[in-house]
């Protein structure tokens, strides 16, 4: 009948195309090597998931690709491989893998805020490290605080550190005819009013006129004096020095602490600067000066740029003015906090083969190869003792440049880091974004103790339902 | 012997064949996409941060979107919303799809009717229409936030010269943000030109014929025979385009990724409902709340696509409609 | 009644059959050619871009000429060239450092040891223009291609591309088909049903497909990404069913009356009259396959198998300015789906004249 031998037409073509797509992708065979443990003296297999921070361009991808061949020259039971996920879409991958019972062995390098968002997932490499009686002396001390969560928990190794200090822009102080900032980190009179001095003075408009002269055209300004712009509301709020340091709320993460007189003082110099006294860009002027690269600096459009070291590239070699680095400065109580940032590889807990992973973890930053990690990522080594190589490494990158700034300013790191865990913290931080994106479109001029009692409230309210559930 | 068999009735013959053409479909359903699907309706119920197993907590997530709307409809007081931001990004989807969908079907249609024409280097003037919808998502994004810059981009510098008023700032600027996403999604409204060319390519050319010996002029032709003929591929564009716009997100996420304010732009001004979505499934380990969120659009769009599809009756003409259900 | 004869003459010349035609042609051809002068210059600029290496892309991102400044090293240091007016004269002096008051302390590359004090922005005169020679980086297409494994990734995408092509078309035909010429109890439940999967969010769909995949083993494969297309989807399903149900229901009729069966009238009659849609739906997945970074992104694991839009993501990666390469590699991306649509046109243009019905 009709409808049989359409039936059997339909059927042919659904078997049909399924065996096609069986046969089809000959070249990828599903790999079962994370799923299956490995048979007793064969190969474990380690796998580095990167994308959480940096290290996802393809020259890194290259280097780290080298990194891992150099391990597995020397490892006969363990394979070392690395997973590169952009950034955008690390986060969802790693927890896709994470529930499918796939938790790669190794994670990194992730800054506090990523390491805090999965606190939780974290293996604790405490007992690893009185197990095997690991010295950790060698580390820096802030890159070990600043990877421990509140209750002590040690969730991974340190990579590297990122130091903050100022880039400024020598052919816009010519310019202006005033003196470069010091050197000397001790050097009390580089102040956060010294700062705002200076700033106004280099800030100028298409006419020449500095913001300091009575003719000042605000709507026309060529050079911002300041300017801080990759940083979040923590960053610009944690050199004020609040008790709570960088952390908007009490030590018991109970009470928000984001009114705090001295982030007060602190938000309303920016919002002075931005709107009184025009040497920071506004939000709509950000985006003039930067023009969908995210770098004011190297166009030109900033005298003094707050940053990091991971702002240092290639590429800075070659801007059309010259440049150096320096301190930033005391703040208003006379302390020097100069917000950092550590970055960690750590062991997710549900992953099979930590052990395998801990020694890679180690080989990963022994004193050898932590030089080779930052260089890849281009932070400051997380070891006190490969300091004198790294400095050389970065005098040759860098000819001409104070590199001993990068290590002085190391000293300084915020330790109740502006980056660390509160309750629901990508609430938190997205609330304090918006509290910072006020400040700089709404086209004036703001009182600071209102919007950050606003603020505050809105923190509190997201801890009291926190802890409503737990 | 008489075999006893099935004697299916034409009507039960037809019914069957129905089934069977679409019996693929059926099959990838339950396969692929039923699980998933019960399973995202189950999280809306919980509270899931991925890493630990779902934890049941009843209406919770839909409790706190809803509560406080009366007090905000009706005395203008939106300090009791149980999350006001669920409505903010709402208010901003809803602002871009006014806007974007109108103009990408009438932008769209015109351009298909223009291009559709015998003019010289037609082919070539396709191909340049079409071209910005083949350049990857990375590239669009990056080129379009040079030509939004403010002061030296290319496109203020343009509305200064013709117009002489001062270029609003665009994405930095909370106003102009949404119109200058829905400015950017017009540069690729050649894509889905293609539709409207495959369609106007469909018109028969004798009833074009016979409208000109009938003595209708351009205009009249395109009335009464391009436009209702054209009328399946208008509806198609017009409830996937709906369906789409309320789903805008990866073209604003790679745009807003870095900017200031975080991943909503300067505050909250191209925070989208699936912006915010996202962000509540991956950053803040809220992924019940984020199924939520999910099934709520789901119920939106829905109801919105039945009512497009009920008044197809009166204005979408098929030539070969089935008349009749079953 | 001269008057009218006038306005009637007016009329034909404007509206008339011929020239109205002629004057459709010309309006057409000038909003084209506008609407394309907007269109390339978004592209002008990329194209810009490409040719720029990394330093220029950071320091003169916007200029639409690939240029750097040309310097001229002076006591071992590298300084921009200007080109000045000095009594009169124009002169060409590098730049040593700027001074207050929009002055510039300029030097003679050859006596070094003279420094000029110039105005940067003089009120009246030439003011001093910054040489810069044109720059162009032919080698970020090479770079772009090479520093990843892009011909590996080719040949995945193309796998992706043409067995997913091949099933979608495939099993779309077929469940458009059932859609819209049968009439069955709960045929248009399933045709909403059928609508309702694309207006989920896919980003809560994700973790449980992940897991499902996971489960079967088809993680880091390419089998994600073509297998789902074998059993059609909604977007290209709907496009068919409306392109099907403009076909005339005689035509049905008489094949069944010559003893077609279901599917030989979908072969014979309804795939013909339906080209320009299928052609529509094979570019569309074509387009899809080319530039979906996402979902290879989650279901791939490492290098080998990656797609080439996977490839061309991770040049944007966190820190690092890549725009060039981005560009370049954009660039080269677009040169087979355009070739595509190009030749494409040819199969699309065919019209349909008639509907082979007579009366």
């Amino acid at each position: 009948m009709k409808t049989k031998s359409l039936w059997l037409i339909a059927s042919l073509i659904l078997i049909a195309s399924m065996i096609l797509t069986a046969c089809g992708p000959k070249t990828t065979p599903p790999s079962a090597g994370e799923t299956q443990a490995p048979p007793a003296g064969e190969k474990v297999k380690v796998t580095i998931f990167i994308g959480m921070g940096t290290g996802t361009d393809p020259e890194q991808i290259t280097a780290e690709n080298a990194l891992a061949a150099k391990f597995n020259s020397t490892h006969d039971n363990i394979e070392m491989e690395f997973l590169i996920v952009p950034y955008e879409q690390s986060r969802e991958k790693f927890q896709a893998m994470v529930s499918g019972g796939t938790a790669p062995q190794l994670v990194g390098p992730m800054g506090v805020e990523t390491s805090g968002q999965f606190q939780d997932l974290w293996e604790d490499l405490g007992p690893y490290i009185q197990r095997d009686n690991y010295d950790t002396s060698d580390f820096y001390g802030p890159a070990i605080e600043l990877n421990k969560t509140a209750d002590g928990k040690n969730i991974g190794l340190p990579v590297g550190l990122y130091p903050s200090f100022i880039f400024y822009n020598k052919n816009a102080f010519d310019a202006a005819g005033i003196a470069y900032p010091t050197h000397d980190f001790n050097d009390k009179t580089w102040t956060l009013a010294k700062l705002r001095e200076v700033a106004m003075q280099v800030t100028m408009d298409a006419n020449g006129k500095n913001a300091t002269s009575s003719d000042f055209d605000p709507a026309n300004i060529v050079t911002y004096g300041f300017d801080d712009s990759w940083g979040n509301f923590r960053d610009w709020a944690v050199i004020w020095g609040a008790p709570n340091v960088g952390r908007p709320t009490t030590a018991d993460f109970k009470t928000a602490t984001v009114n705090a007189p001295e982030w007060v003082t602190g938000i309303q110099w920016y919002s002075d600067a931005i709107w009184v006294d025009h040497f920071m860009a506004d939000g709509t002027a950000l985006s003039a000066i930067d023009p969908a690269n995210g770098d004011p600096f190297a166009v030109g459009g900033v005298a003094i740029w707050k940053s990091h070291t991971w702002y240092m590239g290639d590429s800075l070699n070659d801007l059309p003015f010259k440049w150096d680095i320096a301190p930033a400065p005391y703040n208003q109580k006379g302390e020097q906090i100069f917000n950092g940032d550590a970055d960690v590889f750590a062991i997710p807990a549900s992953a099979k083969n930590k052990d395998a992973a801990w020694e890679a973890l180690k080989w990963l930053v022994n004193e050898e190869n932590i030089l080779e990690m930052c260089k890849i990522y281009g932070c400051m080594p997380a070891r006190k003792s490969v300091a004198e190589t790294y400095n050389t490494t970065l005098t040759e990158m860098y000819p001409g440049i104070d590199t001993s700034v990068v290590f002085s300013a190391a000293n300084f790191i915020d330790v109740s880091n502006h980056e660390g865990w509160v309750p629901d913290v990508g609430r938190v931080n997205e609330i304090l974004a918006n509290a910072l994106s006020k400040l700089m479109t709404e086209g004036e001029n703001h009182d600071a103790q209102s919007l950050l009692d606003e603020t505050n409230a809105e923190v509190q309210a997201i801890l009291d339902e926190y802890w409503a559930s737990h | 012997m008489k075999n006893p068999r099935l004697r299916l009735s034409l009507r039960q013959k037809e019914a069957l064949s129905g089934y069977l053409f679409i019996s693929p479909w059926i099959v990838g359903f339950l396969i692929f996409t039923i699980g998933p699907m019960i399973a995202s309706l189950y999280y809306s119920f919980t509270d899931y941060d991925i890493i630990s197993p779902p934890r049941w907590n009843n209406f919770a997530n839909y409790k706190k979107i809803f509560s406080g709307i009366l007090p905000a409809i009706l005395n203008q007081d939106s300090s009791r919303l149980g999350d006001p931001i669920f409505w903010q990004s709402l208010k901003v989807t809803l602002t871009y799809a006014v806007m974007a969908l109108p103009l990408g079907l009438i932008f769209g249609f015109f351009l298909a009717v223009l291009l559709n024409q015998k003019v010289p280097g037609v082919n070539i003037w396709r191909t340049i229409y079409f071209l910005p919808s083949v350049i990857a998502g990375v590239a669009v994004a990056l080129l379009w936030g040079r030509i939004f810059n403010p002061r030296v981009g290319i496109l203020n510098p343009i509305i200064e010269a013709i117009f002489h008023v001062k270029g609003p700032g665009w994405l930095g600027d909370p106003h102009w943000a949404v119109p200058a996403l829905v400015l950017m999604g017009l540069w690729g409204v050649g894509g889905g030109m293609i539709i409207y060319l495959a369609g106007l390519q469909g018109v028969p050319t004798d009833l074009y014929d016979a409208a000109k010996v009938d003595g209708a002029n351009m205009f009249q032709r395109f009335w009464h025979v391009t436009l209702p003929m054209m009328t399946p591929v208008i509806f198609y564009n017009l409830v996937l385009g709906m369906i789409g716009t309320f789903q805008y997100f990866t073209e604003v996420y790679v745009l807003t990724s870095g900017g200031s304010g975080g991943l909503g732009g300067p505050v909250r001004s191209t925070l989208f409902y699936n912006l915010y979505l996202y962000e509540n499934a991956f950053r803040y380990n809220q992924m019940g709340y984020a199924a939520t969120m999910a099934w709520i659009l789901f119920v939106i769009v829905l109801v919105l696509t039945l009512l497009v599809f009920r008044s197809s009756e009166y204005w979408v003409f098929y030539e070969g409609q089935l008349k009749g259900k079953d | 009644m001269a008057d009218t004869s006038r306005i009637q003459r007016v009329k034909q010349l404007l509206f008339g059959a011929r020239s109205g035609e002629l004057m459709s042609k010309s309006i057409s051809t000038l909003i084209l050619a506008a609407g394309a002068v907007v269109i390339l210059i978004p592209f002008a600029f990329m194209i810009a871009t490409a040719l720029k290496d990394a330093s220029q892309v950071r320091g003169d991102p916007l200029s639409f000429i690939p240029r750097t400044p040309v310097t001229t090293e002076v006591n071992g240091e590298a300084l921009p060239l200007y080109e000045v007016t000095l009594d009169g004269t124009p002169r060409q002096l590098a730049l040593l450092k700027n001074a207050p008051g929009r002055k510039g302390i300029f030097v003679d590359p050859a006596q070094p040891a003279q420094t000029y004090t110039l105005e940067l922005k003089p009120a009246e005169g030439p003011k001093p223009k910054p040489l810069y020679k044109l720059e162009i980086h032919w080698e970020n297409f090479r770079e772009a291609l090479t520093t990843q494994p892009f011909n590996v990734y080719f040949m995945n995408t193309m796998i992706v591309a043409f067995v997913g092509g091949f099933g979608m078309l495939l099993s779309c035909t077929l469940v458009a088909y059932g859609f819209s010429r049968f009439r069955a109890r709960w045929l248009n439940v399933l045709f909403l049903l059928l609508l309702s999967t694309v207006m989920l969010p896919s980003q809560v769909r994700l973790i449980p497909i992940y897991v499902l995949f996971q489960k079967m083993g088809w993680i880091n494969t390419l089998l994600p990404l073509i297998v789902p297309a074998f059993f059609a989807n909604a977007y290209d399903v709907f496009l068919l069913r409306q392109f099907f149900m403009t076909i005339p229901l005689e035509l049905d009729d008489a094949a069944k009356i010559d003893g077609a069966n279901p599917m030989q009238t979908l072969m014979y009659i309804m795939l013909p009259q339906a080209r320009p849609a299928i052609i529509a739906v094979a570019i569309f997945h074509f387009l899809y396959a080319w530039n979906d970074f996402y979902e290879p992104l989650i279901f791939l694991h490492t290098q080998e198998h990656w797609t080439m839009a996977v490839g061309l993501q991770t040049f944007n990666a966190l820190y690092a300015i890549n725009t060039h390469l981005i560009m370049a590699a954009s660039i080269v991306m677009i040169v087979p789906p355009i070739l595509l649509f190009f030749f494409a046109q040819k199969i699309f243009t065919q019209g349909v004249v008639f509907r082979g019905i007579k009366g």
